[in-house]
């Protein structure tokens, strides 16, 4: 099997790895960089637990991504979207309006409401739940979730993403 | 077989078109190509092998997506669902193609998925594979050997099956341009939006005032590929589209399909909602819906 040498630049910080050809994304960051918060759900890129953001705000699925094929990609996973001690408004809004139950679903669907908020930063209540569409919440929770991404966008008014 | 661990192969990752031709002239059928990788990548999840693996990420400019009203629409093979999504061009004169690409799969998957690939996998179901075969489209196969173009009405040979040789890679997507009196629409039946469909539908006609002067329906999930209806199109070309002729090619397309049961519905159903949705489809593409 091939092994490949890639550069991810993740969160910001450059990393150097060497990856099997069979390795995901969602694989080469949990067990090769010791980034956990990205999730493993079904791994057929239906329930939205391991998207992350490539080149700022394309979400995608982590586990249908080949990390050989992502050498020098910018990626950000749920845990790079603070600066510094200060959450990302999507973040802050989740907390506020309490809408994590287990959590599982959380950094995907974190992730995937600054992509859904960069491409429409005042989504209606059918935007945002159309936006987060691939994006699997097995609690059932999301009434609590559309209002952090409605919270969030009121919050980011005005500013970038 | 798991959904975690990915079968082991050897990824190849051409540089230029010309490495890609040469690897393909090569390993022939040792390599499956993959763009998106979307549906490949379950495949391997779901247990099947490949010795080679070949990706298109590390190629340049074959991301393209121009509309031009004489010669139509130009795509790429790395050209992804949400390009079309987000293509004007697209939403105004492929209405069918849109429609079929805003409803596909999920936003992260439509980031990632390419609608040359969804032509490629040979799938019955396939949301653009149904468009593209209503609006007419032409792939351009490249080989080391030179290039050929594939008319969609010939690329389906049989279940996952194309028309694409192992030494050829598809390079370009073209879509005529529509003329005036053009409309076409895409319709979906699905459980819930993210599923792959029980059946699609998509139409493309060429209306004279209120007369069909000519028509392409395509439909999907009802035969072992995606399938243009005959029959229903024998009908309407030259009818007056009203809700007599309508119900003549619901009744038609009985004679075109072949639905089977499987995990997503049964061949009765299929049977059943088949002309209702070419009539639902036709009517959307007429703006009488």
């Amino acid at each position: 099997m091939s092994k490949h040498f890639v550069t991810l630049n993740v969160n910001g910080e450059d990393h150097d790895v060497v990856v099997a050809s069979n390795k995901t994304l969602l694989d080469v960051l949990r067990d090769q960089l010791n980034m956990p918060e990205t999730k493993y759900g079904c791994g057929t890129g239906e329930c939205g637990a391991c998207t992350v953001l490539v080149e700022d705000f394309t979400a995608i699925n982590s586990c249908m991504t080949l990390a050989a094929t992502m050498d020098g990609r910018k990626i950000t996973t749920a845990a790079g979207l603070q600066k510094g001690n200060e959450l990302h408004p999507v973040q802050q809004a989740f907390i506020d309006k309490a809408a994590v139950q287990c959590g599982y679903c959380t950094p995907g669907m974190v992730i995937k409401s600054v992509s859904l908020l960069a491409k429409n930063p005042n989504p209606t209540e059918q935007e945002i739940r159309e936006g987060l569409e691939g994006s699997i919440c097995r609690c059932t929770g999301y009434l609590k979730i559309v209002e952090a991404v409605d919270a969030a966008s009121k919050a980011m008014a005005g500013t970038v993403g | 077989m798991s959904t975690r661990v990915l079968t082991e192969f050897d990824l190849l990752l051409p540089a230029s078109l010309e490495e890609a031709l040469d690897m393909l002239e090569r390993e022939r059928s040792a390599v499956t190509v993959l763009s998106g990788g979307t549906d490949l990548l379950v495949a391997m999840k779901a247990g099947f092998k490949t010795a080679k693996a070949m990706s298109l990420a590390h190629l340049r400019n074959l991301d393209f997506l121009a509309y031009d009203s004489g010669s139509g629409l130009r795509m790429g093979p790395r050209t992804t669902i949400a390009q079309i999504v987000d293509s004007a061009d697209v939403k105004q004169h492929y209405p069918a193609l849109w429609q079929a690409a805003k409803i596909f799969a999920t936003p992260q998957l439509r980031n990632t998925a390419t609608v040359v690939g969804n032509l490629l996998r040979g799938s019955p179901a396939g949301d653009c594979s149904a468009a593209v075969s209503a609006l007419g489209g032409t792939l351009v196969m490249a080989s080391a050997q030179g290039r050929r173009e594939v008319h969609v009405d010939n690329l389906w040979v049989s279940y996952g099956v194309t028309a694409r040789a192992d030494n050829e890679m598809a390079v370009e997507l073209r879509i005529p341009a529509p003329t005036k009196g053009t409309v076409s629409a895409f319709r979906r039946l699905t459980r819930v939006n993210e599923d792959l469909a029980k059946l699609n539908v998509a139409a493309c006609l060429q209306l004279d005032g209120s007369t069909c002067t000519g028509a392409r329906l395509a439909m999907g999930c009802v035969a072992p590929t995606m399938i243009r209806l005959p029959s229903a199109e024998a009908v309407l070309t030259g009818a007056t589209i009203n809700d007599d002729t309508l119900a003549l090619a619901a009744e038609a397309v009985q004679q075109d399909i072949s639905p089977i049961d499987d995990q997503r519905s049964t061949a009765e159903y299929r049977r059943a909602v088949a002309g209702v949705y070419l009539k639902r489809t036709v009517q959307q593409a007429c703006g009488i819906a």
